[in-house]
């Protein structure tokens, strides 16, 4: 596996500079441009990078490369686990950077928050981002790079679809219910909304891995 | 190190089935036309298809049980597969040297450097020749105990080609119990490599002899209709319809030599043996 994490962060070297010196730049223009406040810095540079990383998939697609990879010291479940644990070493990466840059920008200008706070709120853009690689990696694994480009803006409709029902079905129940389930998700303060996004994250997470092991073991090279 | 039997794999109207061996300490040809089922064969040794039917045994494993461990002792290229092109050969090394324990890093940068495999540009510039250096340089540097290389001549020029297949001599003289297979439409480059060659022809082996019989042994019978109608026909593989009357394939060539003083027996070469095993009918 160590061999598969060099050859992916050699990718993300050689492919991923430029997207990281662009990330910071239009995170900084927008920052100083706009009124958004140092949070979208953090949120964009993570989120974006995040779904980049799930493209070295696609770097493996070009040119049968998946087929050469796969004479190599390297099963299919290693394949996959080194993913896993590629997008979340650099969701921190680019996590802990946004982090930095953003607290920066923060302390330099007119903004003060708690740092709790900040750090609080901003934890939720790794949850954020490990979902859309969750989203991003089983489909990379199932289609080829033309196709995954597709799959992907579907597989995230396919979200946002889920969210909405849930959202109509939730409109069903009587409004006194619904309200005591508002006050309870308000009783669980920053902590609790936290929780609730590490646990999405988990099982956006445990699913998608499961998914992308199925679609590997059965995958024809 | 490797024994197929009875391997069907079916692609739409295509369907190979192969049976094949490859022994330990000795260097096997699979030779064909594009399309033979030559990769087909390979991948599904090496467990990157599925198949349905018969049995492959790899190292003694059926493929997909293969550890990574196991896959240490192989050296692969395939035909149409290398490293990603977005990579560079230095990208590589660490790449190489973190999967292979026995990875010979200083031998492979030497070979790259004697190869003219230039380390600091993007694999995608590379010419098909380069590729197809890098791929059989990065096979055999890790002291795998099997090569298992299609094509891997492809895009060579006469030199490089011959340079490679002196690479194969100098592995295999280094450890007696090492093998190879190697596929090549190519036929020159098998003749003086292999110990045997097998021959596949729209999925199906249709010949397998020892190099030295096929070259030795088999011969080329050039008969005019009248010394045509008067040969033994026990030992002809196979005929073909000429101008002058018929060629007839052999693998008896001395019995012709030595019977039918008149006739014309050419000396068999694989390029021959090939032309008439798929060209020729079988009698």
């Amino acid at each position: 596996m160590k061999g598969l994490m060099i050859k992916d962060a050699k990718l993300l070297k050689n492919q991923g500079k430029l997207l990281a010196v662009m990330l910071v730049v239009v995170a900084g223009i927008m920052y100083f441009a706009t009124d958004v406040n140092a949070m979208f810095i953090v949120g964009y540079i993570t989120i974006i990078f995040a779904m980049f990383t799930a493209t070295t998939i696609s770097y493996d697609g070009f040119d049968n490369c998946y087929l050469f990879l796969m004479t190599l010291p390297v099963t299919r479940k290693k394949y996959v686990n080194e993913k896993y644990l590629f997008a979340m070493i650099t969701i921190l990466i680019a996590w802990c950077v946004s982090m930095v840059i953003a607290t920066l920008v923060m302390i330099s200008g007119k903004e003060r928050e708690p740092l709790e706070m900040w750090i609080g709120e901003n934890v939720c853009f790794i949850f954020v981002a490990w979902v859309f690689t969750s989203v991003m990696l089983p489909v990379r694994l199932k289609f080829n790079a033309e196709k995954a480009r597709y799959a992907n803006l579907i597989a995230m409709g396919c979200v946002l679809a889920v969210v909405d029902i849930v959202y109509q079905i939730g409109k069903m129940f009587p409004a006194e219910m619904r309200s005591n389930i508002i006050d309870y998700l308000n009783g669980t303060g920053a902590a609790g909304f936290i929780l609730i996004c590490g646990a999405v994250a988990v099982a956006a997470g445990v699913i998608s891995y499961l998914s992308s092991r199925h679609i590997m073991a059965r995958k024809e090279f | 190190m490797l024994k197929i039997n009875g391997l069907v794999k079916k692609y739409g109207d295509f369907t190979l089935d192969c049976t094949m061996e490859v022994r330990k300490g000795c260097i096997t040809g699979l030779v064909g036309e594009n399309g033979a089922g030559k990769s087909t064969t390979f991948k599904a040794a090496l467990g990157l298809i599925s198949y349905d039917a018969g049995e492959i045994s790899l190292l003694g494993k059926e493929p997909a049980a293969l550890t990574e461990k196991d896959k240490e002792k192989l050296g692969v290229t395939l035909a149409e597969s290398g490293f990603s092109g977005y990579l560079k050969v230095k990208d590589i090394v660490p790449v190489l040297n973190a999967m292979y324990p026995e990875f010979d890093r200083s031998g492979f940068l030497n070979l790259c450097r004697k190869f003219g495999v230039p380390l600091d540009k993007y694999i995608k510039e590379f010419s098909t020749g380069m590729k197809a250096k890098l791929k059989v340089l990065a096979a055999i540097t890790h002291n795998a105990d099997f090569l298992i290389m299609d094509e891997p001549t492809t895009g060579l020029d006469v030199m490089a080609r011959d340079r490679i297949l002196n690479l194969f001599r100098e592995y295999m003289e280094e450890d007696e119990n090492r093998s190879i297979l190697i596929s090549s439409h190519i036929s020159s480059d098998l003749e003086g490599l292999c110990d045997d060659i097998y021959m596949i022809h729209n999925g199906q082996i249709i010949l397998h002899e020892e190099t030295d019989v096929l070259l030795n042994e088999y011969g080329l019978i050039k008969a005019d209709e009248n010394q045509y109608r008067k040969l033994e026909k026990e030992f002809i593989l196979r005929v073909r319809k000429e101008t002058f009357g018929y060629a007839c394939l052999t693998s008896q060539k001395q019995y012709y030599m030595e019977n039918y003083p008149d006739l014309v027996v050419e000396k068999g070469s694989l390029d021959e043996v090939i032309t008439m095993m798929i060209g020729g009918e079988k009698l």
